[in-house]
C-alpha cells in the first residue's frame, strides 16, 4: 500500500480547492506511485477527486500489491492466460508494465472461442498446469468449478475486495452476480459485458417522408421500438427488399437464434425452469415468442438463417438493413467508417422492446449472453499471482482503460464505465449509448449459468432453429427440447440443477422476478 | 479398338466437373489476393481490383495488416507451418514403414489369425471425437500432451489401419513367385522384400504415402484436442484467424490455406506417373 498518503491527500486537496490544473495534478499523483490510469480516472469521477481515488483506485492498488507479492515468491515467471482469439487487444497494452515492473511475462494461449469451455474441461482431465488464468464465459463456471478445474475466488475477493458490487462503480447489477458467481461464491471476475440492444438507422427515422408514412399507416410517431410490436412494425414498414434494404437483421442461424429466443420470453415475463427446473418455456409465451420470430421472419435479411456475428456486423454496416440487435461491439463496428461505411453517424440504439404483460403493464428485460471473464487455474503454479492479474485487470481503473482498445471484447461492465465513463470511452461507444447498455443492463436475464448450461443451450438451439426453418411446429419444437432438458436436468441431478438455477433466480431484477413469480420461490 | 475422342457430352460434362472442382480453388486464391475491404464485399468481388499479399505477409508478421486498420491478430502461422511438416512427415514416414511391414506380414506369411487384418482395421471404426478424450487422459499421464511426439503418435496409430490395409492390397497383387525367385538367387527375405517387393509395388507405396500425408496433414480434431499452447499446426491455427474488430479474417485464412494446398501440390505433381498406377493397382483380382 502506499506510504506517501498524507502527501497524496495533499495533493488531492488542493486540486478540489481549485489550486492545481488537471494536468499538474495527474503528474502530480504520478510521482507519488498513483497509476496514470487511476490518477485519469479521478479527474473525470463526479464523485470528487478525494472519494475517487479512495474508491475507484482501490481494486487496483490491492491487485497491484498483490501481484508484486506474489510475483517476488513466483519461481515461474510467467503467468499463461487462456482466451477466445480476437480478444487479445485489451490485454495486450499491459503486458509491458508487467514485465518491466513485477518481472512476470504474460503469455496469452488463443483458442477459437467455442473450444475455450471443453479445453477447460479438457484441462481438469489434464491437470497440465499450462493455464494460470482462463477467460470463459459465464456459461463456464458451474462445469468448471464442479469439475475443480479453477478456484473459487470467495476468499481473495473478501481479502482484496474488487469492488465487484458497488452501485457506484462495481459490476452492474444483476449481471454482477449472475455473470460471477456460481452458488453464492465468486468462479470469476466479469470483464465482458455481453448484452444485446437494439440498434436503428436514425436517418431512416429522421426522414420527413418515413415519418409521415409511418403515422399514417400505425398511428403513433416512428421512433426507435418500445415494444415488440413496435418491433415488429417498423421491420415490416422499413422492408425494401428491391432495394436490398431489409427490415432488421436480427439472427436466424444454429448457434444465434437461441438468443432470440430467450429474450422474447422473458420480455413477457417466463423464465427458462419454474422453481422444481422444470421447463416453462414450452407454455403458451413460449409458443407465442415463436410465433413472433416466425411473422418477422419474411422482413428479415436474406442470410439471417447464416449469419455469424462477424457476417451480420458486416451486413449492416454496408447499409443493408434498418435494425439489428447486436452485441456492444456491433455498436462499435456500426460506428467505426472502415467497418460500418453505411451507418457511421447514423446510428440510435435503445434497451431491447418490452412486451405486454396479462395485467396490462410493460416489461423491460434484456439478456446478458455471453459476457467473459476471468477465472484462476487450480493448477496454475502461481494462483495468487493469477487472481491479482484477474482483479488488476478487471479493476474499475484498468478496466476503463482496456476496454476502448481496438482488437478486444471486452464491452463495459462496471457502473463506472457507464455512468462515468472517461473520454475515450465515449469515443469508443457514445455517452447516449453507454446510458442505453446500463439502463439495459439492470434488468438482464443471464444465459444457462447452471451445471451442464451449453447442454441445454445447444437443446433449446437445435429445437428453435428447427422451428424456424419449417422442420417443427413452435409447440412441436418447443416440447421436444423440454425433453431433452428433463434428460439433461436427469443426467446432472436434479438437486444440483436446482440450487443453482434458484441462486440466479434469487438475483433477478424486481420486475422480472415478479413478472415471472420468481419472487414468491422459496 | 475403342475411339479415344470424348463425346461433346462427356466432354461437357468434364468440363462441368471441372469447373465444380477448381472453383474453391480459384475461390481461395483469390480470396487470399483481396485487401480486408473485398473479403465480404457485397457484390461479391471475383477478382480483385488491386490484389495485395497483404494476407500472406500476415501470417509471419501479425502487424502487417494494421495498414487497412485491422487490430487483434497475434499469432504468427510459422510455428503452425513448422508444426505441420514435423508432425505430418514424421508420422507419415513411421505410418508408412510399421504399414508396409504388417502388410507383408500378412500377406506373405499369414501373421496372426485370419482375424489380425480386422483387428488392425477396428482402431479406425471409432470416430476421432470418441477416442481423443481417452487420449488425453492417456498422454497426459505420460506426460506427452501439447508435445509433436504425442501428436505424431497419435497420428501414426490412426493411419497404420489404412497404410497397413492399402499396401497389403498391393502387396497381394503382387506374384510371389517373384520374390522367391530372388531368395532362390540367394537373398534374404528382408533383402527380397527390400529389393523385389518395394520397387514393384512403388506406385502403390507413393498413392499410400501421399494419402496419409493428406489425413496427417488435414487433421484439426487431435491438433486441437492434444495442443495447448506449445504444438501447432495449420488447421488449427486456421480456426484461429477471427479479431473482435474485423471478425473471421477471409483474407489470411485463404492465404494459409492457399499455403496448406502447396505441399499437396507438388507431392501430387511429383509422383503423378506413380499415382496413376497406384490408383489402379490391384483393380483387377489375379
Amino acid at each position: 500500500m502506499r506510504k506517501n498518503q498524507n502527501e497524496i491527500q495533499n495533493v488531492l486537496g488542493r486540486y478540489e480547492a481549485g489550486q492545481m490544473d488537471r494536468r499538474s495534478f495527474v503528474q502530480s499523483l504520478g510521482l507519488l506511485g498513483v497509476s496514470t490510469f487511476v490518477a485519469n480516472a479521478v479527474v473525470q469521477s463526479p464523485l470528487g477527486a478525494t472519494k475517487a481515488l479512495a474508491a475507484i483506485g482501490g481494486p487496483e492498488e490491492r491487485a497491484w500489491a498483490l501481484a508484486k507479492e506474489a510475483a517476488a515468491k513466483a519461481t515461474k515467471k510467467t503467468l499463461t492466460v487462456l482466451i477466445p482469439t480476437g480478444s487479445i487487444g485489451n490485454m495486450t497494452p499491459y503486458t509491458k508494465r508487467w514485465k518491466e515492473e513485477l518481472g512476470i511475462e504474460l503469455k496469452f494461449i488463443e483458442e477459437p472461442d467455442e473450444v475455450v469451455h471443453t479445453k477447460g474441461m479438457q484441462e481438469a482431465v489434464a491437470k497440465t498446469g499450462t493455464y494460470d488464468v482462463m477467460m470463459p464465459t459465464a456459461m463456464s463456471y458451474p462445469d468448471w468449478i464442479e469439475s475443480g478445474v479453477i478456484h473459487d475466488l470467495t476468499d481473495w475477493v473478501k481479502e482484496y475486495d474488487p469492488e465487484l458490487f458497488n452501485p457506484e462503480w462495481g459490476v452492474v447489477f444483476p449481471a454482477s452476480h449472475h455473470a460471477q458467481l456460481y452458488n453464492g461464491r465468486v468462479a470469476g471476475l466479469l470483464c465482458d459485458g455481453d448484452q444485446i440492444t437494439v440498434l436503428c438507422r436514425d436517418d431512416y427515422l429522421k426522414n420527413p417522408d418515413k415519418m409521415k408514412a409511418f403515422a399514417d399507416k400505425y398511428g403513433y410517431a416512428l421512433g426507435v421500438p418500445k415494444t415488440w410490436k413496435e418491433y415488429h412494425n417498423l421491420a415490416q414498414f422499413m422492408h425494401d427488399p428491391s432495394n436490398k434494404f431489409f427490415g432488421s437483421l436480427e439472427y436466424r442461424s444454429r448457434y444465434y437464434v437461441k438468443w432470440m429466443f430467450m429474450q422474447r420470453l422473458i420480455s413477457k415475463g417466463r423464465l427458462y425452469f419454474d422453481q422444481e427446473v422444470n421447463p416453462t418455456f414450452n407454455s403458451d409465451e413460449g409458443i407465442a415468442a415463436l410465433e413472433d420470430m416466425l411473422a418477422l421472419n419474411p422482413y428479415l435479411h436474406p442470410d439471417a438463417f447464416s449469419f455469424t456475428w462477424s457476417s451480420n456486423y458486416n451486413a449492416f454496416g454496408r447499409g443493408e438493413g434498418f435494425m439489428n440487435i447486436v452485441w456492444p461491439s456491433g455498436f462499435k463496428y456500426s460506428k467505426a467508417p472502415t467497418t460500418g461505411p453505411a451507418t457511421t453517424g447514423k446510428i440510435v440504439a435503445t434497451v431491447m422492446p418490452a412486451d405486454t404483460l396479462k395485467d396490462g403493464s410493460l416489461l423491460y428485460a434484456g439478456m446478458f449472453c455471453w459476457g467473459y471473464g476471468y477465472a484462476v487455474s487450480k493448477y496454475s503454479a502461481n494462483p495468487e499471482l493469477a487472481y491479482a492479474y484477474a482483479q488488476w485487470m478487471t479493476s474499475p481503473t484498468i478496466s476503463m482503460d482496456a476496454i476502448p482498445y481496438l482488437g478486444g471484447y471486452s464491452d463495459p461492465y462496471r457502473a463506472n464505465h457507464m455512468l462515468a465513463p472517461t473520454q475515450r470511452m465515449m469515443e469508443t461507444y457514445s455517452p447516449e449509448y453507454l446510458r442505453t447498455l446500463y439502463d439495459n443492463m439492470v434488468n438482464t436475464v443471464p444465459d444457462f449459468c447452471l451445471p451442464g448450461g451449453f447442454e441445454y443451450q445447444d437443446a433449446l438451439d437445435k429445437e428453435v432453429h428447427a422451428c424456424m426453418t419449417g422442420d417443427k411446429k413452435p409447440k412441436q419444437a418447443l416440447d421436444d427440447a423440454a425433453r431433452t432438458f428433463d434428460r439433461i436436468t436427469r443426467k446432472i441431478g436434479k438437486d444440483k440443477v436446482r440450487k443453482s438455477w434458484l441462486a440466479l433466480a434469487k438475483n433477478l431484477a424486481d420486475p422480472i422476478k415478479k413478472a415471472s413469480g420468481a419472487d414468491r420461490w422459496s | 479398338m475403342p475411339s479415344r475422342r470424348l463425346s461433346p457430352l462427356l466432354g461437357l460434362l468434364l468440363i462441368l466437373a471441372l469447373v465444380v472442382t477448381l472453383f474453391p480453388v480459384f475461390w481461395i486464391v483469390m480470396t487470399a489476393l483481396k485487401p480486408p475491404t473485398d473479403w465480404n464485399a457485397v457484390p461479391a468481388v471475383w477478382i480483385p481490383a488491386k490484389p495485395t499479399l497483404v494476407n500472406f505477409r500476415t501470417l509471419f508478421d501479425p502487424e502487417a495488416i494494421r495498414e487497412y486498420g485491422v487490430g487483434g491478430v497475434s499469432q504468427s502461422a510459422s510455428a503452425a507451418v513448422f508444426g505441420s511438416l514435423l508432425a505430418s512427415t514424421v508420422s507419415t514416414a513411421l505410418s508408412i514403414l510399421i504399414g508396409l511391414l504388417a502388410a507383408i506380414g500378412l500377406s506373405r506369411y499369414s501373421s496372426g489369425s485370419t482375424a489380425t487384418p480386422l483387428i488392425i482395421l477396428s482402431g479406425r471404426m471409432f470416430p476421432p471425437a470418441a477416442i481423443a478424450v481417452p487420449f488425453v487422459i492417456i498422454f497426459s499421464a505420460a506426460h506427452i500432451i501439447d508435445t509433436y511426439s504425442g501428436l505424431i503418435a497419435i497420428y501414426v496409430a490412426a493411419t497404420v489401419p489404412f497404410s497397413t490395409w492399402m499396401l497389403k492390397s498391393f502387396v497381394d497383387d503382387l506374384p510371389r513367385e517373384i520374390e522367391e525367385a530372388a531368395m532362390v538367387d540367394g537373398q534374404s527375405r528382408l533383402m527380397a522384400h527390400l529389393t523385389v517387393t518395394m520397387p514393384l509395388i512403388r506406385g502403390g507405396l507413393f498413392a499410400t504415402t501421399l494419402f496419409i500425408f493428406i489425413l496427417n496433414w488435414s487433421d484439426f480434431m487431435f491438433a486441437l484436442v492434444l495442443s495447448y499452447g506449445r504444438i501447432a499446426t495449420i488447421p488449427v491455427q486456421l480456426a484461429k484467424y477471427v479479431t473482435a474488430t474485423a471478425g473471421t479474417l477471409y483474407g489470411v485464412q485463404a492465404a494459409l490455406a492457399v499455403l496448406a494446398m502447396i505441399p499437396l501440390v507438388l507431392a501430387g505433381f511429383a509422383i503423378q506417373s506413380h499415382l496413376a498406377r497406384g490408383m489402379t493397382f490391384g483393380a483387377i483380382k489375379r
